[in-house]
């Protein structure tokens, strides 16, 4: 489905094109790469530093006599300075010198190995008068590397004299701190920098991650008109490009199946309409017939004849509405829409309607609403149907009683609007039904095939004042005399708007209560 | 009355049947059995009648060309749909809509109400009862005095209102509303104080009301 997109994308990136473990791993993997990379990196780092360190330290004459090789140096460019100096002149050179490295001690052995001159006179380290082989062997092997920092020299510069004088100075002035450390911050520093580079890199990632998520939770939340979610742009092909693909793919899916319903809705509407129309053309040329009869001389029979016709073609005609509509309606394609109005204005505009016809039925109307407004939450023309079909019920079926009645009254839960009818009664009706078929009812076992006679020996055990909310006892019950469909719709209407219908049926008449509990509560 | 119908029906025999009616009622009837021409057929004449289900051109697409090339143009809708589906659907630009198997009476009763609510009715005088209504004219007389009774502007919209939906019981809010165009408020007691002047005025006995008959715990209306 998605498949001709992708190709006409742009091409990716290689990176962009892996999948998410792919790069992640592959961060992962930069990083351990990167530790033999880091390590020499680091070192050279801080030979750099230690350097630059080292050298500024020189500058700014943080070693008072210089380093250890600049001391060495110095000393040996003394001795070599003081060849062929008198005992005397050398003697005076080192008591300058010692003024010069104040913390020094400074000695001189001449080459019979005899200490000539110690200073200062006190020394730190006891020096031996006569120097033998093995004093100094060992004054050397104890000076390489030691506390205090040794050079020693021989005057004139070489060996050739065999005098030599010697400089001690305390290591510390020598060597700047500690040697091994002056980069050592900057390259755990570096190593630091470097763990965190990895770790924000991972956050990066995830941060990525979580907001391609986001985004497409909230594409998928994200709603048109019809309930649907727009597609997303996927935009790289991994995990979540593969979940975005799927979710495209759903989305259209859904499109696809919603157009596929509206166009079966769009067929079956056509079909009722065409339904309705073949049946209600001949409907339409009878009537016309019978018109054009009326205005012919006839006999008191064939008048009576012509009525009882008409009467039936107006039945056959309502049936026909009620039956197709019964069939939009059960199928979901009759949306209501349910809101705040004034149901005893649609009564009363209702009766308004019907007045006239039943006027012509000799039917008295007793219609008693107080004027203050009950407010339903109902969808109106709904509401209106549900009027008509009972009303149009009392004039095909309780025209005798010659009464019809529109009251409101208190029940249990709220203002009930009752219509009231002196009609036989569904109750007669049923009783008709259930003495035609009591014999047949009990043999019911034996004589099964009988068509509804189950249907009528459950009606028969009814209470008098049983509820008729969506039961399907009215529909079984009413089909007899064609006021089922009718009520059947009521039932569906009421139900969608969550009203409450019961009937109260006896000899002398019905009562049908309609009632919407705790609306009043609602506004 | 003489009014001219535009009348497109693609059935031969309902066809055939309410033109005859019609014209034994005094219309022209021009019957067209499909809705092509019908727009160019609509010129000159008073009011369309329209049915759903047409050859071609279905009756609601014909409607709407007509309703657009000639506004002023009653339409009233002869459907064989159910109610349910196709009312208001049709009502959007239909005047009014009558369902198959529709009564002949019912139908012609249907255009007098619309060519008179559209004014095409004629200058001819409505008589009710004791008066005859020039509603063009705004005027009404006693027929017996030829006496003229003046109503206040509110007392006539409400005479017309109920003479032009002649025979129809309308509730105190339907009145109210299309009167004064406004919602009608609980307790308002105007409408019923514009009635009681507006029939010491035109009624011989206003306590017994003829012409504007109370129907109780309905409303209002005014027969012929």
């Amino acid at each position: 489905m998605s498949r001709p997109r992708e190709e006409r994308r742009p091409p990716r990136r290689w990176l962009a094109r892996q999948t998410l473990l792919t790069r992640y791993l592959l961060i992962v993997l930069g990083a351990f790469l990167f530790i033999p990379i880091i390590i020499p990196l680091a070192s050279l780092l801080y030979m750099t530093f230690d350097s630059v360190a080292g050298g500024d330290r020189h500058a700014s004459d943080a070693l008072k006599y210089g380093n250890a090789a600049q001391v060495e140096q110095a000393w040996h460019a003394e001795a070599a300075a003081m060849q062929g100096l008198s005992e005397d002149a050398v003697a005076e050179r080192l008591r300058e010198l010692k003024a010069k490295y104040t913390e020094a001690s400074l000695f001189w052995v001449d080459e019979s190995g005899r200490t000539r001159l110690v200073l200062p006179e006190e020394p730190v380290m006891s020096v031996p008068d006569r120097w033998t082989a093995a004093d100094a062997v060992g004054f050397m092997k104890r000076s390489v590397n030691g506390d205090p920092f040794t050079v020693v020299s021989f005057i004139g510069g070489s060996e050739a004299g065999a005098d030599f004088i010697v400089l001690q100075l305390p290591r510390y002035l020598v060597r700047a701190g500690s040697p091994s450390g002056a980069g050592a911050p900057y390259m755990l520093g570096f190593i630091l920098l470097s763990v965190a580079l990895f770790a924000v890199l991972s956050l990066l990632f995830f941060r990525h991650i979580r907001k391609r998520l986001l985004r497409l939770q909230s594409a998928m939340l994200q709603q048109d008109g019809h309930g649907i979610p727009a597609p997303v742009e996927v935009r790289r092909m991994d995990e979540i490009g593969g979940l975005e693909q799927a979710f495209n793919g759903m989305v259209q899916q859904l499109k696809s199946g919603r157009e596929r319903e509206r166009e079966e809705e769009e067929l079956r509407k056509r079909l009722i309409a065409n339904l309705s129309h073949d049946l209600r053309t001949p409907l339409t040329v009878m009537r016309g017939h019978l018109y054009r009869l009326q205005n012919e001389p006839l006999t008191a029979n064939g008048r009576s004849s012509l009525a009882v016709m008409e009467q039936k073609a107006d039945g056959l005609s309502g049936l026909i509405d009620n039956l197709l509509s019964y069939t939009l309606m059960t199928s979901g394609r009759y949306a209501l829409t349910p809101a705040p109005a004034d149901v005893l204005r649609l009564v009363r505009e209702s009766a308004a309607a019907w007045y006239p016809v039943w006027e012509k039925a000799g039917i008295e109307a007793d219609v008693r609403l107080p004027s203050e407004p009950l407010i339903w939450n109902v969808d109106r023309d709904a509401f209106r149907r549900i009027l008509d079909n009972l009303l149009q019920n009392i004039v095909r079926h309780a025209a005798e009683g010659k009464h019809v009645g529109l009251y409101l009254e208190e029940r249990e839960g709220g203002s009930a609007i009752v219509v009231e009818d002196r009609g036989p009664g569904m109750r007669r009706k049923e009783a008709a039904g259930r003495g035609l078929h009591e014999t047949g009812a009990g043999n019911r076992t034996e004589e099964g095939s009988e068509i509804g006679a189950g249907n009528r020996t459950e009606e028969g055990s009814e209470t008098e004042t049983e509820k008729r909310t969506s039961s399907p006892s009215v529909r079984g019950q009413a089909l007899e005399k064609g006021a089922g469909i009718g009520l059947a719709i009521v039932d569906y209407l009421t139900r969608e708007m969550a009203i409450e219908w019961h009937a109260e049926s006896s000899e002398g008449g019905t009562r049908i209560y309609l009632l919407q509990r705790g609306a009043g509560e609602l506004f | 009355m003489g009014a001219t119908l535009l009348y497109i029906e693609d059935d031969k025999e309902i066809g055939a049947f309410v033109k005859e009616h019609l014209e034994a009622r005094g219309y022209g009837v021009k019957w067209l059995r499909s809705g092509e021409r019908a727009v160019e057929e609509a010129a000159g004449c008073d009011l369309a009648i329209l049915d759903v289900m047409l050859p071609g051109l279905d009756g609601f697409t014909v409607g709407q060309r007509l309703k657009k090339a000639e506004p002023a143009l009653p339409i009233l809708m002869l459907s064989a749909r159910t109610s349910i589906d196709d009312k208001l659907q049709g009502l959007q630009f239909a005047d009014d809509y009558v369902t198959k198997p529709f009564h002949p009476d019912e139908l012609t009763a249907r255009i007098e109400v619309l060519l008179r609510r559209t004014g095409t009715g004629g200058s001819e005088p409505v008589a009710v009862k004791h008066l005859l209504v020039y509603e063009k004219e705004n005027r009404i007389v006693r027929r017996d005095s030829g006496e003229e009774i003046g109503l206040s502007g509110k007392q006539f919209h409400i005479f017309m209102y109920l003479l032009r939906h002649l025979g129809q019981i309308k509730t105190k809010e339907q009145i109210y509303e299309a009167v004064w165009g406004d919602p009608y408020l609980e307790g308002d007691k105007t409408l019923m104080v514009h009635i009681r002047y507006l029939r010491e005025k035109i009624e011989i006995d206003p306590a017994a009301p003829e012409i504007v008959e109370t129907v109780r715990g309905i409303g209002y209306r005014v027969r012929a």
